[in-house]
């Protein structure tokens, strides 16, 4: 049934349709819609669930973490800080291989206190295990939200599903909702590949030694390498029953693209009608959405830009010292290709900040103007 | 080294599923996790340790100051259970007098109620209240003493609270004993002094009725005589003596044949089942608890009474509640008037007041002076003088010298033993400290026949640091082991606590001045048991395990365990000490592992 809803709202009732048992969260702006709503499922009964409250996203990782051995599908939300704060147990949620699902809302970190999307929290989080996937509407993230615990259930890896502060959080759009019953059918039951129990006691995530320890984490990469193939089939599933799917990356016009600008989140909404101008202007501009970023599909990314004369990555984040972070790990997918197109790096949209059409235009024509890339990063939109 | 990492190796599980890709099941992703079946137990995180929590129960404000020493904390959480027969019990082991001290005692107790500052003190006095008429509504039994006679006999001079309570005592540790009482009937003070509307005779009756059943023996219409203490050797082992003040003090002043003494007026209205009615008005002199009785009496007989007294009502040594009471009732307080002279006036009395005026002192308490030659006229029908009591004989006074002076007694030490109790030696004038010193004589006595040390002995039989003695300590019950440490509002973990309403006793007052008049029924009602319940629950039970369970709950080693009495697995407690932190009451600490 369509609905107007809240982005934070789609993520809800995506985790509602999913049957969730256990949730634990602590409220941090721009989530605390989020886990408002499921709390007050829980308590209403519109879920069969339990909501524990903790005073931390340190213990409300480590209590899902608790609930996902037992065996229970869990979920929990968070944003910037929050996620920092989570950072140790990220590492353990996947090196346990636990299936558990969380939204995390791109929120920028302080000092200087802001509130506002920013890229950087779930980036920093990179090297932790999670599968992490970008959103870029309201209907997109209920989806991905739904689908993330089928993924997270095949391949027993934790999934992180972004969505922008503000711009997606807090915006009301047209979200078509699944009936219960389709939800069911796309997503069964949870049943554990391990898990604890009681009548057979036994200990998880203990101590691993040299000699097993590298074993455990190739492991954990084989797992990475297999969520391509697993995503894709699943969403075949998916789009059997819902009818939509958004790939791990999306590329729009780009067959015959000179430049292609790559970007995530809300900002590839905007670049869509940025990109109908510009082509009607005759000009030769492609786009690619990037959404799966953990694993990053280098294989397809190759694929797509392998025609390119010219690549533009619009990063809402920064990686002091080297450069936007997608554009760094774009760079590092082709610097093995041979005759690869040059990767220009554009920052912009930092802490809040609107990615204009205009802005986008203007590193269209910054990207068009430079032959090279002089900087690894071109900060776009700076007051002096 | 080797061997030991072996030992701890841990066996590894690969887990593999295959995929469902399309109808074949052909993908498989592997999971690699360490997994072990041997037991977490191998791992002794008691070695870690170097601080060991303990159960140690504390002591609690209310108990510390209760004179008779009761085990507050413990009759409150068995109350909450439901458990009255138990909290009753928990009482007589110190008091024998709950239905009594329920409805007189001034609760000390409540004044150093840490609960006070989390919202209002607990209301003790009603729960005991409660918990003695409990007793008596419904026969409670009163637990088999542990001893049998031992031959010896016990003279015990005076049936009020303090002769009582030694009484009671003494028997309960095998002592045969005998009260000899002057008046018509047993209870002193309790019977004679203390109005109806506070204390009415069927409870003093009921009480005492307890203490007969023991095997004590009351006679009355029997003073005793200086030459009875001569007499007595050989009939008896030792003697009480515990006869109060029954003297009035006089104050004087010309024209004082023509007051009547109030503590008389009280025995005369208690005398009567319906007393006669009067009329008129009334000054009552004095600003004790005696004179606020005699007042209030007097309203309840058709007399309008107004109170004379020589200081300020903050200066009044009645307690406040009293006074209050009295001005709520409507008797009028003249402040700051000394009677100098009364005379009889047109079948009046006129007296004579000196004006008084308060001069602040350094050293806090304001000194009242005469006001110059200022002075007023008060003409009433009646003029009662209650300023206060004393021993009727000096015989009855406790000599100063080869006497041990204990906080409640005096002891003679001496072939056949004399201890002075009751209001003779007390502190302070209060039925339950007239209890307290009771039980001081009888273990004062016990141990001077076992031959014991009498101060050491009660020193260490002293609940926390007052000077209020534990019988259940002197015999070593459980409780014994109680540290005297007194627990301190800010050790009370009062997260674990909700605010909630004291108990209101359902109180008819104000009542009009036609309500009041002729009417001695109690003021106060007793609480029913739900009420009880619930005030009960309030209670912190500071110091004492209540069983909530926090500290097994929250021991991340899972090493406390709980089977009769909880106790701690030292082999994997590690000593982090949540289990202290977490315990509401102060029921536990920590101490250092011994180096």
């Amino acid at each position: 049934m369509r609905q107007v809803l809240e982005g934070s709202h789609a993520v809800s009732e995506a985790v509602r349709l999913a049957k969730v048992q256990v949730m634990s969260a602590y409220p941090i702006t721009p989530q605390t819609h989020i886990v408002e709503a499921l709390s007050e499922y829980c308590e209403d009964g519109r879920m069969n669930a339990k909501f524990i409250c903790v005073e931390s996203e340190h213990s409300a990782m480590a209590a899902v973490i608790g609930a996902a051995s037992g065996g229970a599908r869990t979920f929990t939300a968070t944003s910037s800080h929050g996620l920092a704060l989570m950072h140790e147990l990220l590492h353990w949620a996947s090196a346990a291989r636990l299936p558990i699902v969380m939204a995390e809302v791109n929120r920028a970190l302080a000092p200087g206190w802001n509130i506002w999307m920013d890229q950087t929290d779930s980036l920093a989080q990179r090297d932790t295990g999670w599968i992490q996937l970008y959103c870029e509407d309201g209907q997109e993230v209920l989806d991905t939200t739904l689908l993330a615990f089928r993924l997270a259930e095949t391949v027993n890896l934790p999934v992180m599903v972004i969505l922008d502060a503000f711009f997606l959080s807090h915006t009301y759009e047209p979200v078509d909702v699944p009936d219960q019953q389709d939800a069911d059918r796309f997503l069964p039951p949870y049943s554990p590949r391990i898990q604890l129990d009681t009548k057979n006691p036994f200990a998880m995530s203990q101590m691993a030694p040299p000699p097993v320890y590298m074993e455990m984490r190739r492991n954990i990469q084989v797992g990475m390498e297999a969520v391509p193939g697993c995503f894709d089939r699943i969403e075949k599933e998916f789009e059997s029953i819902f009818g939509r799917k958004y790939g791990q990356l999306e590329t729009v016009s780009c067959e015959d693209a000179e430049i292609i600008l790559i970007v995530t989140g809300t900002a590839a909404s905007t670049s869509r009608h940025v990109l109908a101008e510009l082509r009607a202007q005759g000009e030769k501009v492609g786009i690619l959405k990037l959404k799966m970023f953990r694993p990053f599909p280098k294989d397809l990314i190759r694929q797509a830009l392998c025609n390119a004369k010219k690549v533009a990555v619009v990063d809402r984040n920064f990686s002091f010292g080297a450069s936007g972070i997608f554009a760094q790990e774009v760079r590092a997918a082709l610097c093995n290709q041979p005759n690869h197109p040059p990767v220009f790096g554009y920052i912009t949209g930092l802490g809040g900040r609107d990615v204009t059409p205009e802005i986008l235009k203007q590193i269209y024509q910054l990207v068009k103007q430079t032959p090279e890339p002089v900087e690894e990063s071109v900060w776009v939109g700076l007051k002096e | 080294m080797l061997l030991r990492q072996k030992k701890l190796m841990i066996p590894y599980k690969l887990s593999e599923i295959l995929i469902k890709k399309g109808n074949t099941m052909t993908e498989c992703i592997p999971l690699f996790i360490s997994q072990s079946s041997i037991s977490t137990e191998i791992n002794n995180t008691g070695t870690w340790r170097f601080v060991r929590p303990i159960y140690q129960e504390k002591t609690a404000p209310c108990s510390e100051t209760c004179p008779a020493g009761e085990d507050i904390p413990k009759i409150e959480m068995l109350s909450s259970r439901g458990m009255f027969k138990e909290a009753w019990q928990t009482i007589l082991a110190e008091n024998p007098l709950p239905a009594i001290c329920g409805r007189v005692c001034f609760h000390f107790c409540e004044g150093s109620c840490n609960r006070t500052k989390f919202d209002s003190p607990l209301a003790v006095h009603c729960l005991e209240r409660f918990l003695g008429d409990k007793g008596i509504a419904e026969k409670f039994p009163i637990p088999e003493s542990a001893f049998q006679n031992n031959g010896k006999r016990i003279a015990i001079a005076g049936s009020g609270p303090a002769g009582l309570s030694a009484a009671w005592f003494l028997s309960r540790l095998g002592y045969c004993c005998d009260i000899f009482e002057a008046d018509s009937k047993p209870g002193g003070l309790l019977r004679w002094g203390i109005p109806a509307y506070r204390l009415p005779k069927r409870t003093v009756k009921d009480e005492i009725a307890r203490i007969i059943a023991q095997g004590v023996q009351i006679r009355c219409k029997s003073p005793i005589s200086e030459r009875f203490l001569k007499d007595a050797k050989g009939h008896y082992d030792a003697v009480f003596i515990a006869c109060g003040y029954a003297n009035p003090v006089r104050m004087n002043i010309p024209g004082e044949d023509l007051m009547r003494d109030g503590l008389e007026l009280l025995h005369q209205i208690r005398s009567s089942d319906d007393p006669a009615c009067m009329s008129g008005t009334a000054a009552v002199i004095g600003g004790g608890n005696t004179a606020i009785d005699v007042a209030r009496s007097l309203l309840r007989v058709g007399v309008k009474p107004v109170m004379v007294y020589r200081r300020r009502k903050e200066d009044m040594p009645a307690f406040a509640h009293e006074v209050e009471m009295a001005i709520r009732e409507g008797i009028e307080l003249m402040e700051l008037s000394a009677p100098i002279r009364i005379e009889q006036q047109n079948g009046q009395f006129l007296l004579t007041l000196q004006k008084m005026k308060a001069i602040p002192s350094e050293s806090g308490r304001a000194q009242i002076v005469p006001d110059g030659d200022k002075t007023k006229m008060l003409a009433v029908n009646q003029v009662f003088r209650a300023i206060g009591a004393e021993a009727k004989e000096n015989w009855l006074i406790p000599p100063k010298e080869n006497t041990l002076k204990l906080s409640h007694c005096a002891f003679i030490e001496q072939e056949m033993p004399i201890i002075f109790g009751g209001d003779l030696s007390n502190p302070i004038k209060s039925v339950t400290d007239a209890i307290a010193s009771g039980k001081q004589a009888a273990m004062a006595l016990d141990i001077f026949f076992k031959q014991g040390r009498i101060e050491e002995t009660l020193a260490g039989c002293r609940v926390g640091s007052g000077t209020a003695l534990s019988m259940e300590i002197y015999l070593g019950g459980a409780r014994k082991y109680r540290n005297p440490h007194t627990v301190s509002f800010e050790e009370v973990v009062t997260d674990y606590f909700q605010p909630a309403d004291r108990v209101q006793p359902i109180t008819p007052l104000p009542l009009s001045r036609g309500d009041i008049a002729l009417s001695f029924e109690d003021i106060e009602q007793t609480l029913d048991s739900d009420s009880a319940i619930e005030e009960s629950k309030r209670c912190f039970n500071c110091g004492i395990c209540n069983d909530c369970d926090n500290c097994r709950l929250f021991c991340p080693e899972i090493a406390v365990f709980a089977d009769d009495l909880r106790q701690i697995n030292l082999k994997y407690c590690k000593g982090c000490g949540i289990c202290v932190t977490e315990c509401p009451r102060n029921a536990m600490s920590l101490e250092e592992e011994a180096a």
